[in-house]
């Protein structure tokens, strides 16, 4: 019957239906990842290995690299700085400051990841930019300013923690996930390694478009930087008579060198760069200026890491760079800010300081570069490693230049120094470290160096034999297993 | 006559017989309806037993059927009692069914069907639409909370963000854990935009085989949700209330002279002068919150005509947040046809449309309420705002008020859902159905940030206008084709179907600056600045999700006495990749009616008798696609700066694991239903046990991994929850004027790890600012996941002597002192133990119903037990947060004021990391609904042209009960980080009043 017959044909019909869904089923289901680019089509290109080492530099003014992380673990412990802001805010800060921090404190594990993640994309760029075709010495220029960054990495992470994970190769599997701490000489040899092969390749200048990429005597610096912790004087030498050759100039007017219209100036030999940027609000990343910025006041800042009396005291009476230094409740910066009279810390940082009005999209002060390394301590490299090496004609002729400049030719203050006597003139350099760099997260970790912290730190709770370095932190131990092992006495 | 059908193809290799013979043939005719309103009931199947003939009554409740003068006519609808009738010759048969008070003839809609009740071999729960609507949830899976053994519903969050529903424990860790709802046969992660009142029924699938028809989406539980169809002559129906929303149960907060006195022992010096002379100060909470206007009206028509029903309703919600400013206000609308084409096709559709607008708060302004200075006050008297700066207090917490004043966001959701379908009825036995449904939805966000100065430090220099814009379509398309027929005492129903479904979302973006505010007309990107200063920004993202899947199941019983249950699904995923694409899962359950054994016959105690069990695999693809796909991350944080200018970066940031499997679900259900007394008591109680294989999720890894976000996502862990759930039911009359009803329902559930990829190591987690950056929960092998793990407490420190004898040399009087576990002579990360548990242990519900004459009162209760939570916001402090009174009436403050609670340096030191003291039973109980109705005599209501007329009144939530110390112990969270409490969500209070009209 007819009837009968077009329910056949329909039931005919289902099957067809569901026979042909299934033999669309393969192209059906295969959907490409959604608005992320799958890894396998990455590091093919040129514009790729661009891409990775432009993610290497903006990554080092993100919040760990720069704010509370560094503050608390390069700065916090020094005699120059205490934790200021209100005193009930950030208390833990304080256990950085008096040394009763435990390994459980989160800035510890921030500053940790902070630079392993710097590592990360180093090593991403080290490990798969090599088997990029491309300009081969655009290649090898990228591959340097990887190794510089890379460096810089190791180099606070040993400083604060001794021996450290060393991971120079991205993990190939899961077996390479947990590793064990390496002992700390591998780790400088390492260091080393880097900046060797990234001061043979990075050129001494960059045009204009590139300015703020790692250069030649950037590598040079930082290695007599790294040669100089570990006493290697005559290395300390011949890096930074490498970089005195290369046409660094201190900028005349040290106050203003810490502005943002002179950034990137003839003094400035690395500087992590920062811009505020309206149309990439999340770009504006750095917090650099803002937790160190004045309190209490419109454009300001959170008014953390603040100048001890004992710092406004350490500058020789006249020393313009006091003033220059520190911001003093009261005063009128010479961009005109006017600091309110009372408030909650008598002083702040002026070299991070940016004027009230300069415009913001995320943070104040966003636009702040951070001077990382200035030709001025490589002047008093120099001279310490000249001096340490018998030359005190040449350490004095460094520490000259230096004082000459923070002078601006104000002969009645700063005299010259003349001795001769290398303890005397191994203070007076020293001495010349701490109010020439100060506030600029230098300081804790010298004094360490010069083997100086328990008589300088010692009345605020330093330890020997336990406050060389920062306890490794706890969560990392624990999701090692046992494998990580903490620093002795923590 | 006698006929053979031979029907093949590629899925349906079943071939059968079909044999009628029929000698005296009568043809019945009669009409069906409800016993109790008189209603014509519409589809109910009438059937003649022991044959395959069967018809479905018409609009009008009418039937027609030929059968044997002697045959049995078999009356079966969905919730209501099953009927057998003799013929007996007689050619006129009016039904009236009474509507299922013995659930087991009930029908339950189940995975792509119904069956009886009586047939259903897995755990199945069904809520009634007017046991939701009548609550006064906007949420109706909200309104299920206490209703269901085994269903625990939290009710957190943020107003107007949906529950946290976990069916038998937790199923999944990563990605969405809440159960996959089945609207009308469309797939959804979320109901919240359904209108509570449009909901005809919600069915509840508890236990792996009822799920595993839904294969890689059934592993958290199905919800099936089907929406009201029209029936019945043609109907108005009114339904409204109005009412107001209290936040109920809120902690005190420290007042200014408390605060002031808190904060010179925290700083050790008199930061205030006196601050007895500060008063009480601002109470920041009330100056956020509000009583909080809400009402709701609901039309609907519906009804049936010759050929087709129908079902139209719209409805209207406005409902005030409790935080001030907070404004929501939603429109929707269900459309239902459904239409008998030919006597063999019939076609339909349901449709869902809403369209929702709310003005939205800036999140965590609660939080900030909660911790601003109450020494700050709302506004100087010159009218500018409290400014914390004025104060020694920080800028942390900043003025609550003016944060809600600049706060300007508004935003609007647009979507249709539904399906259109048609069933064709091949033969009497067999019915094909296709079903294409989906979803078409659109959301709109516009935000604008004004120049502004409030305070010293909030503050608003350039403009700033936000638009954005995210939408999304899915589809699904099902095709089925079921043969139903009895030979004899064998019933035997067979299900084959395939499915195609495609997810598909995607935003976008876009922001500019200096955008000038006159009035709403300037809102448009193209008004603000376009130059290097200020440029225009766009972002977007989307996401794409195929499924393609093929079912089958077999459902037989033998004389209603054993039945066997079979189902096989298997389903690929574009989520997946290689050979892990396709997951299979199968089904297998089967059930003893032990009252329906002839040696039973007898027997006077029991009217219901039946043991079941069932076994099924599930899956679980909830998880963000291409998880073992290493991907590029191209944030904005990459963007690096040469000579000030931008330029784009790009890296690789994460650690993906080289193959990620599904997430497998396994689980066997054991269940006992029995029912007594003339079927006024009812029991039913399961056993079951599921195990989630592979469960995906992140766990942190080594930060030296130097990944972004410090975690790696893959199978990582093993998991079981098993448990018992009871539900005990009374329900009598007393004389004819009062009913009354009486339903209780017990669980309890235990998980344990049963493996982790770690081994022996534990996963740790929950770190985060709550805890101070310290991970605060471990998952190990053995124990539940995500126990609260931390140093015990073991008193305050009195004195400075008492600190110099301990091992704890740094500490100060008022500090906590820890127990040395380890017992090494120092307190450190070995000391650390399990404090707590965040898995609820013991969940239970009482719904009462009492009907007196024209009264009608209903008393929900429900609870939680067995439960703890971290009070991480007693310790996240930065610096001079407020505390609550509690804190300040028990704290130390001095030798011999405080053996358990520590000074106002709670938040410093050591202090602050995971501990015991953090952790509180997060037990409550509460009065869920309670409502109290009076309906008109239907002689009055009728004079004033209605049919009916109830007024009532309802609270809910009114009474709570708790000893958690924060604002309310529902917390929910990921698996290992449950139960951490570090937002501050008050509990509220609703209670309204009503009126259902029909005419």
């Amino acid at each position: 019957m007819f009837n009968k017959n077009i329910k056949y044909a329909l039931a005919l019909n289902i099957c067809a239906v569901l026979t042909i869904s299934q033999g669309c089923k393969k192209s059906f289901l295969d959907v490409p990842p959604q608005a992320q680019q799958p890894s396998v089509e990455f590091f093919k290109t040129q514009e790729d290995a661009t891409k990775a080492v432009n993610s290497i530099y903006a990554n080092l003014r993100e919040w760990k690299q720069t704010a509370f992380a560094p503050m608390a673990v390069e700065s916090l412990g020094s005699d120059e700085t205490e934790k200021g802001s209100s005193e009930g805010d950030a208390t833990y800060m304080n256990a950085y400051d008096n040394f009763t921090v435990s390994a459980t404190d989160g800035q510890l594990q921030d500053f940790w990841n902070g630079q392993y993640q710097s590592i990360q994309l180093c090593n991403q760029v080290l490990d798969n930019v090599p088997g990029i075709d491309m300009d081969a010495g655009l290649k090898s220029r990228y591959l340097a300013e990887a190794k510089f960054v890379r460096a810089y990495n190791y180099f606070r992470l040993v400083r604060a923690f001794g021996d450290v994970v060393l991971r120079l190769h991205l993990p190939k599997d899961a077996s390479e996930y947990n590793l064990p701490r390496t002992p700390k000489a591998e780790v400088w040899a390492a260091i080393e390694t880097d900046l060797t092969d990234a001061a043979a390749v990075l050129p001494q200048n960059y045009g204009s478009a590139d300015v703020g990429r790692a250069t030649k005597g950037a590598a040079l610096a930082l290695h007599a930087k790294v040669a100089m912790y570990q006493k290697k004087w005559g290395d300390v030498l011949t890096y930074t008579n490498q970089v005195m050759g290369m046409g660094y100039t201190l900028f005349p007017n040290f106050e203003q060198s810490f502005r943002i219209a002179n950034e990137n100036n003839s003094e400035s030999v690395f500087e992590i760069q920062a811009k505020s940027l309206p149309g990439i609000k999340d770009a504006s990343t750095s917090q650099y200026s803002q937790i160190q910025g004045v309190r209490g006041q419109s454009g300001g800042g959170w008014g953390f890491n603040v100048p001890t009396q004992a710092l406004a005291d350490a500058f020789e009476t006249g020393d313009p760079r006091r003033d220059a230094t520190i911001i003093f409740r009261g005063e009128t910066t010479p961009e005109g800010d006017a600091i309110a009279a009372t408030g909650d810390n008598p002083r702040y940082n002026q070299k991070s300081y940016v004027p009230f009005n300069v415009p913001f999209v995320q943070n104040e002060g966003e636009d702040q570069n951070v001077r990382v390394i200035r030709y001025a301590e490589v002047l008093l490299m120099n001279a310490e490693a000249a001096n340490e090496t018998g030359d005190a004609t040449k350490a004095l002729a460094d520490l000259e230049l230096v004082r000459a400049r923070a002078r601006n030719g104000n002969n009645a203050v700063l005299p010259k120094v003349t001795t001769t006597d290398k303890d005397a003139l191994r203070t007076a350099i020293w001495h010349e470290r701490q109010v020439e760099l100060a506030m600029e997260f230098d300081r804790y970790f010298d004094v360490i160096r010069q083997g100086r912290a328990q008589a300088i730190f010692g009345p605020k709770g330093w330890k020997p034999n336990k406050n060389e370095v920062w306890p490794v932190p706890q969560n990392e131990i624990d999701l090692s297993a046992g494998v990580l092992t903490q620093n002795p006495n923590y | 006559m006698k006929r053979i059908y031979t029907i093949s193809g590629l899925l349906l290799l079943f071939t059968f017989f079909t044999t009628a013979v029929l000698a005296q043939n009568v043809t019945v005719k009669g009409k069906v309806s409800d016993a109790k309103t008189g209603e014509a009931l519409i589809g109910v199947t009438v059937g003649v037993k022991g044959t395959t003939t069967g018809t479905q009554t018409d609009v009008n409740g009418a039937y027609t059927i030929n059968a044997a003068s002697n045959a049995t006519l078999q009356v079966s609808y969905i919730g209501y009692t099953t009927q057998d009738i003799v013929i007996s010759g007689r050619t006129s048969i009016d039904v009236r069914l009474q509507s299922a008070t013995n659930e087991l003839q009930g029908v339950v809609v189940v995975g792509y069907g119904t069956q009886r009740k009586l047939d259903v071999t897995g755990s199945v729960a069904s809520v009634k639409g007017e046991d939701i609507s009548k609550q006064a949830s906007t949420n109706a899976i909200s309104s299920l909370q206490g209703k269901v053994a085994g269903v625990q519903i939290t009710n957190n969050g943020s107003p107007g963000s949906s529950p946290e529903i976990r069916i038998r424990g937790l199923g999944t860790v990563y990605g969405n854990a809440n159960p996959l709802y089945v609207v009308d046969g469309v797939w959804f992660d979320d109901i919240s935009f359904l209108n509570p009142n449009d909901i005809e029924n919600i069915s509840i699938l508890k236990d792996a085989s009822s799920e595993s028809i839904y294969g890689v989406r059934a592993a958290n539980g199905v919800v099936l949700v089907t929406t009201k169809k029209g029936k019945g002559n043609a109907s108005i129906s009114y339904n409204a209330y109005a009412g107001w929303q209290k936040v109920t149960n809120q902690p005190q907060l420290a007042n200014a002279s408390e605060y002031a006195t808190l904060i010179n022992e925290l700083n050790g010096k008199n930061t205030f002068a006196d601050p007895a002379s500060l008063g009480t100060g601002t109470d920041w909470l009330n100056v956020v919150l509000r009583d909080a206007f809400t009402m709701k009206h609901d039309l609907t028509v519906s009804g049936s005509t010759e050929k087709s029903s129908y079902s139209f309703s719209a409805g209207y919600l406005k409902q005030q947040g409790v935080v001030t400013g907070n404004d929501y206000d939603r429109i929707t609308a269900h459309l239902q046809q459904d239409v008998q084409a030919t006597n063999f096709l019939r076609l339909g559709y349901n449709a869902v449309l809403q369209s929702s607008k709310s003005k939205d708060i800036p999140g965590g302004v609660i939080y900030k309420a909660f911790t601003a200075a109450p020494v700050v006050p709302v506004f100087y008297a010159d009218g500018s705002y409290g400014d914390p700066n004025d104060y020694p207090v920080g800028n942390i917490p900043n003025n609550p008020k003016a944060q809600l004043d600049f706060f300007n966001q508004k935003s609007n959701n647009y979507r249709v859902t539904g399906n259109v379908f048609a069933e064709l009825k091949l033969v009497k036995f067999l019915t094909f159905k296709t079903s294409f449904g989906g979803e078409f939805g659109q959301g709109e966000v516009l935000s604008y940030n004004p120049v502004y100065q409030a305070t010293t430090t909030q503050f608003n220099k350039i403009s700033d206008l936000d638009v954005s814009r995210a939408e999304v379509r899915n589809w699904i398309w099902e095709n089925t084709l079921t043969f139903d027929k009895t030979f004899g005492k064998h019933h035997l129903t067979v299900l084959a179907g395939q499915s195609a479904q495609r997810y598909k979302a995607y935003s976008i973006s876009a922001s500019a600056q200096n955008v000038p505010n006159t009035s709403d007309g300037d809102q448009y990107l193209t008004l603000g600045s376009n130059d290097t200063a200020n440029p225009r920004s766009v972002s977007d993202g989307g996401s794409l999700a195929t499924y393609q899947s093929f079912f089958g199941r077999v459902n037989y019983s033998f004389a209603d006495k054993y039945l066997l249950n079979a189902s096989f699904r298997a389903d690929g995923s574009s989520k997946f990749i290689g050979n892990e694409r396709w997951g299979y899962f199968p089904s297998i359950g089967a059930g003893w009616v032990i009252s329906n054994e002839e040696f039973m016959k007898d027997q006077h105690i029991f009217d219901n008798l039946k043991i079941r069990g069932s076994w099924g695999k599930i899956g679980n693809a909830s998880v963000p696609a291409n998880l073992s796909t290493l991907l590029v991350n191209q944030k904005a944080g990459f963007t690096a700066v040469y000579n000030n200018e931008p330029a784009t970066g790009a890296n690789i940031t994460q650690i993906v694991p080289p193959i990620t499997y599904w997430e497998r679900g396994v689980g066997t259900d054991v269940g006992l239903e029995m029912a007594f007394l003339s079927n006024k008591l009812t029991f039913e109680a399961d056993y079951y046990k599921k195990e989630t294989q592979q469960a995906i999720f992140a766990i942190p890894v080594l930060g030296s991994l130097g990944t972004d976000g410090g975690t790696i996502i893959g199978n990582q862990a093993t998991f079981r929850n098993q448990g018992f759930e009871f539900a005990l039911g009374w329900r009598d009359n007393v004389g004819k004027d009062f009913s009354y009803s009486v339903n209780g329902n017990f669980s309890i559930n235990n998980n344990k790890v049963l493996n982790t990829v770690t081994g022996a190591n534990p996963i740790y987690a929950g770190g985060g600012a709550a805890t101070g950056g310290q991970l605060s929960t471990r998952t190990i092998v053995g124990q539940p996941i995500g126990e609260f793990y931390g140093l015990v407490v073991d008193g305050v420190f009195q004195t400075t002597a008492e600190i110099a004898s301990s091992i704890q040399p740094d500490a100060k009087p008022g500090d906590f002192k820890y127990k040395d576990l380890n017992n090494d002579n120092k307190i450190d990360a070995k000391d650390r133990a399990v404090i707590g548990n965040p898995n609820p242990k013991y969940l239970y519900g009482l719904n009462t119903s009492f009907n007196y004459k024209e009264f009608d009162l209903s008393v929900d209760f429900q609870g939680v037990g067995g439960v703890d939570v971290y009070n991480a916001n007693l310790g996240l402090r930065y610096g001079s947060e407020n505390f609550t009174k509690d804190f300040y009436d028990n704290r130390w403050h001095g030798a011999g004021t405080s053996n358990t609670y520590p000074s106002a340096n709670i938040g410093g030191g050591q202090n602050y990391k995971p501990s015991s003291f953090y952790v509180e039973s997060g037990a409550y109980f509460r009065v869920r609904n309670l409502q109290l109705g009076y309906t008109l005599p239907s002689a009055l209501a009728s004079k004033l042209f209605m049919k009916r007329l109830r007024v009532y009144a309802n609270a809910q939530n009114a009474f709570n009960s708790f000893k958690y110390r924060g604002f309310n112990p529902e917390i929910g969270g990921s698996a290992t980080n449950a139960g951490i409490d570090n937002g501050v969500y008050p509990l509220y209070a609703t209670y309204n009043f009503g009126v259902n009209v029909t005419f």
